[in-house]
């Protein structure tokens, strides 16, 4: 599908192969305050950033990250490309699961602002080209919130109906527990109704009850809320689990679906525009539901693509990727997967084969304390090892693979982790500005930070940092600025079809994305050792490749399988042209 | 025995570029197609040749111990095949992972290659090993196993029986144990398990072995070793690997496999059978000499499960025939016999040749004295060494014969006795080969 539409080109973008200088100092000019442009599939050409307003800036020295913070660094994020931001729960909250237990669904939680802060945020993140997405936690709320208090302090109460209370335990049993290493059920005893109530996270966090139509409605109003504040999307956590039944496993439910639909026709009714981006960790073919005929969902997590990701890298062997893209149905053409390759979460194995869990645990996690629940509790750059070719080479396959890209804070520089914080604390540390006092990130005294910044020598702020990066058109945060650009410089990544080639030498991932008469190959090594490789592009013959970064010639398309021999973790992205 | 003799260290040479020239023997498709697979970790020979019929359930019993046992390791598995006309080659390289991955319930890591190539139009043993050892030196594999495509009862276990050893354990050569019927396998039982046992000193009951496992670096050795051009080197690498390893300090074992399959071959075949096993046996004792004439009984091989497994059912040998062709043998092969045997030797087979068939017995001391005398003519070459070793099959079939009537009534532990009383006669007449084979007589 082509669109005629105009991608938001920053400064630098287009056909320009120049690296920006990260240092310009005109980063406020005119020429940056680009408004958004009214393009309904925004998403799919998206190069989204992921941040928690606690970590990203603190402005008032009480050592955590805030929106006044936040927005002084909107020229950082878009010098970096970015084009939406995907903000982590920021809403009042007693912070018993980082922000996602909300308390209040219509305010900011005092530590990061205020309303006024976050609409000037807004502001300034939509006169620079960014759109922003807030994450909105319908399944449950806090057991702090209001709702649950009225609900739980009597049987008559109007709000008793707005969670979903049992006097047994022993209903539906079917449902598995998500937290396994904190949870030994999914019903907890309020010793205050003298009841049980249902819950599919912590047990501080009771679900809603979607049955009832009060609280559909008030969620609804709840978006309605930030949506007219201008919020151009919601990422809209944990999805599958918003009604039960008995005798299933009280996920992804057709009554679900129906909820899920009907907010979703309610905004493109009033808010037509704006996103929704389903949170559920599923298998494919169990997400599809969640794009309906377009009529759902515009995005939702590929979740169980990265793991295979970081499996095939390992392996050195591609089977893991194109097996679950093969598997992967078709989608709505308005829809679009997200990929990521870390997040605020643990590294989710749900997705993958007992006997692939063991392995990615024995490669990738080898300690204990780096795994929690399912999954590995590390950041991009200590899983790969601090090794720029394999970051690199992940980024490229972020970039380039079917849907809209998502970067986690700091990954762009290659920050470590801390596996002795407890829970997912590890990967989610104060950004590291600058090698100088608490990282940059706040003047406040050490010791009051919201959490310790990472200091150990080799991922430490003074060696892993964003002015040290500015500062040499080598970096990691220059190249990630780079293939940022170059993404962007064409639609054919985000909208693009793809066809998986398949040369005899399994290290090497290759594909073609085309997109009408745009035509890009990437060929991926997932090799640790320099790999020859010959493709079949006898469809193409007669056509000239040309490099996407250096824009350098290669030899046209001949009869013959294309040779390429590529260096350890190398790859390429070609467009084919026919001159 | 000298313990110095077997306790040789070992010295593999490395890599270079000279050996590396030695597998230019290796097409360009070939090496196409190990540029593709890249360095493994696990390479599965299969020599193949019209093996259609047998070697789909083979294929799969391979491809499923790999994804059982080794689901982390790089694997490839490599047809070598000898111009097979029933489709052989395509069925390896048609064969989907997804039937075994439904079949046995088990899921793949990482991709598992089958790869084929023609080594030649007539199928030899030698240029087929050298074709998986080339591939397998090219492709750095640190454990490699050959299965022969008859393997009809091969289990999915057998691919961790043999391979964990080498790439577990770090053993350089695995050798089979099978479970047999007590008359079953004889030609090794009666001559090269127990002459191998007496020359070498090692207890190794499949010397010539069509399922075994073995070392990168064991190998490589064998690989650059000048043997490709002899006659043993072409029809039966198999005892010289092993021999490589016993003579040069590798470490070996054996495995039990559990019961092996049996081929259709008849009694037609014996003679190619006697020609490839014997006659490889005969010509690997001239340039061994030095390891084996100073060594005298032998000791056990370190052995994963039973060291042997006989079953009894009933099995219909046409034992007459045996003693027909034996004695035919001994009337027409006169000449034959009397430029290979001593003369005392060939008068007590010529008064063999007849006896009724109640007083036939071919005897375990003059068994092993025949043999011994074929060996030594074969060293000497009296006449043209294959026509000695041929010469021989109608004196073993005499020998089986005996043996058959024997142990008719035996259980399971005589016959294992009775093998066991063969392989002391083969040893305490050890000297008589030497003193034979350097002339004494």
């Amino acid at each position: 599908m082509i669109r005629d539409i105009e991608v938001v080109a920053p400064r630098g973008h287009a056909t320009d192969s120049r690296r920006p200088n990260l240092l310009g100092g005109d980063s406020d000019s005119e020429e940056n305050r680009l408004p958004i442009k009214q393009d309904p599939l925004w998403y799919k050409d998206a190069v989204v950033y992921q941040v928690h307003v606690r970590t990203f800036q603190d402005s008032n020295a009480d050592g955590i990250g805030d929106f006044p913070g936040l927005t002084q660094k909107l020229d950082y994020l878009q010098e970096l490309g970015t084009t939406a931001l995907w903000l982590m729960p920021f809403f009042p909250s007693p912070l018993r699961d980082d922000g996602y237990d909300i308390a209040d669904y219509r305010s900011v939680h005092p530590s990061y602002g205020t309303l006024d802060d976050f609409k000037k945020f807004l502001t300034g993140a939509h006169e620079r080209g960014i759109r922003v997405i807030i994450e909105l936690v319908l399944n449950h709320t806090s057991d702090q919130h209001p709702w649950f208090q009225e609900s739980r302090i009597s049987r008559d109460n109007p709000k008793r109906d707005w969670y979903v209370w049992s006097e047994t335990d022993n209903r539906y049993k079917g449902t598995r527990i998500i937290f396994l290493d904190t949870e030994m059920s999914n019903w907890a005893w309020d010793p205050i109704s003298k009841a049980y109530y249902w819950h599919r996270f912590f047990g501080h966090q009771p679900d809603l009850n979607y049955d009832n139509p009060a609280v559909r409605e008030e969620m609804w109003q709840v978006m309605k809320f930030w949506l007219e504040m201008g919020v151009d999307g919601f990422r809209l956590d944990a999805v599958p689990y918003l009604v039960e039944r008995e005798g299933t496993n009280c996920e992804n439910l057709p009554e679900t679906h129906t909820i899920l639909k009907d907010l979703r026709r309610r905004l493109d009714q009033e808010f037509p525009g704006r996103m929704l981006l389903a949170e559920a960790n599923q298998w494919p073919a169990d997400l599809r539901p969640y794009f309906g005929d377009g009529d759902e969902f515009h995005m939702a997590f590929h979740f169980p693509l990265m793991p295979r990701m970081f499996m095939g890298l390992k392996l050195e062997d591609r089977k893991p990727i194109t097996e679950i893209l093969q598997q992967t149905p078709e989608i709505p053409s308005s829809c679009q997967w997200c990929l990521f390759l870390r997040n605020h979460d643990e590294l989710t194995l749900e997705m993958v084969t007992d006997m692939e869990r063991d392995y990615m645990y024995d490669v990738y996690a080898h300690s204990k304390g780096m795994r929690l629940n399912l999954g590995i509790r590390r950041r991009l750059a200590p899983l790969l090892d601090n090794d720029r070719r394999r970051i690199e080479l992940m980024n490229g396959m972020l970039m380039s693979l079917p849907g809209t890209p998502i970067i986690y804070y700091g990954d762009e520089i290659g920050m470590g982790d801390n596996i002795y914080l407890g829970d997912r604390n590890g990967v989610r540390t104060p950004m590291q500005w600058s090698g100088g006092w608490n990282a940059g990130f706040s003047s406040a005294d050490p010791e009051s930070l919201y959490s310790p910044v990472i200091s150990n020598p080799v991922y430490g702020y003074q060696a892993v940092n964003v002015l040290s990066q500015k500062r040499s058109e080598q970096s990691l945060l220059s190249w990630m600025q780079h293939i940022i650009r170059v993404r962007r410089s064409t639609q054919v990544f985000g909208a693009g079809s793809i066809e998986f080639l398949y040369p005899a030498n399994h290290r090497v991932l290759a594909y073609i994305r085309k997109l009408g008469n745009e035509v890009v190959l990437v060929v991926n090594n997932l090799s640790n050792a320099a790999q020859a490789v010959e493709l079949d592009l006898r469809r193409y013959k007669g056509q000239i490749l040309i490099e996407m970064f250096g824009k350098n010639l290669f030899p046209r398309v001949g009869d013959l399988p294309y040779l390429l021999t590529m260096g350890p973790y190398q790859f390429y992205w070609f467009r084919l042209r026919r001159i | 025995m000298s313990a110095d003799l077997l306790t040789q260290q070992r010295s593999v040479p490395p890599r270079t570029e000279a050996k590396l020239a030695e597998e230019s023997f290796l097409t360009d498709d070939l090496i196409r197609q190990l540029i593709n697979v890249g360095e493994v970790d696990i390479l599965v020979g299969l020599p193949t040749h019209n093996n259609g019929k047998t070697i789909t359930p083979v294929l799969q019993a391979i491809q499923a111990g790999i994804l059982k046992c080794f689901p982390r390791e790089r694997v490839v598995i490599i047809n070598a095949d000898g111009g097979s006309r029933d489709g052989t080659p395509e069925l390896i390289t048609g064969a989907s992972i997804d039937d075994v991955r439904h079949a046995y319930k088990l899921h793949a890591l990482r991709t598992l290659h089958a790869i084929t190539t023609q080594y030649g139009t007539t199928p030899a043993s030698g240029p087929a090993l050298r074709t998986i050892l080339a591939s397998a030196d090219l492709l750095r594999a640190k454990a490699c196993a050959v299965i022969s495509p008859e393997s009809s009862n091969i289990d999915p276990e057998w691919v961790a029986r043999l391979l964990q050893p080498v790439y577990r354990e770090n053993f350089d050569l695995v050798l089979p144990v099978y479970q047999r019927h007590k008359f079953e396998g004889l030609l090794m039982r009666q001559l090269v398990y127990p002459m191998t046992r007496a020359i070498y000193g090692w207890r190794v009951r499949e010397p010539f072995a069509t399922d075994y496992a073995f070392s990168g670096g064991l190998g490589s050795q064998f690989l650059t070793d000048n043997h490709w051009d002899d006659e043993a080197g072409h029809s039966g690498p198999e005892l010289l690997l092993t021999l490589t390893a016993l003579t040069r300090g590798f470490r070996s074992c054996q495995t039990f496999l559990g019961p092996k399959g049996t081929s259709d071959r008849g009694s037609s075949d014996l003679v190619p059978a006697i020609r490839q096993t014997v006659g490889s046996l005969f010509s690997s004792l001239e340039p061994n000499y030095p390891v084996w004439s100073g060594i005298s009984g032998s000791q056990a091989l370190t052995t994963i499960g039973p060291e042997s497994e006989v079953t009894l059912e009933p099995l219909r040998v046409n034992r007459k025939r045996l003693r027909e062709m034996f004695c035919s043998g001994v009337s027409e092969l006169q000449s034959v016999f009397a430029s290979i045997l001593m003369p005392e030797t060939l008068a007590q087979l010529r008064l063999l040749g007849s006896c009724t068939e109640d007083e036939f017995r071919y005897s375990e001391e003059l068994w092993v004295k025949t043999v011994y005398e074929f060996a030594a003519a074969y060293q000497k070459a009296v006449i043209s060494r294959d026509h000695i070793v041929q010469a021989l099959a109608p004196l073993y079939r005499g020998r089986i014969f005996s043996f058959l009537s024997e142990n008719r009534n035996a259980t399971g532990e005589m016959v294992e006795a009775n093998v066991e009383g063969l392989c002391s006669e083969f040893e305490r007449l050890k000297p008589y080969l030497l003193e034979i084979w350097n002339g004494g007589k």
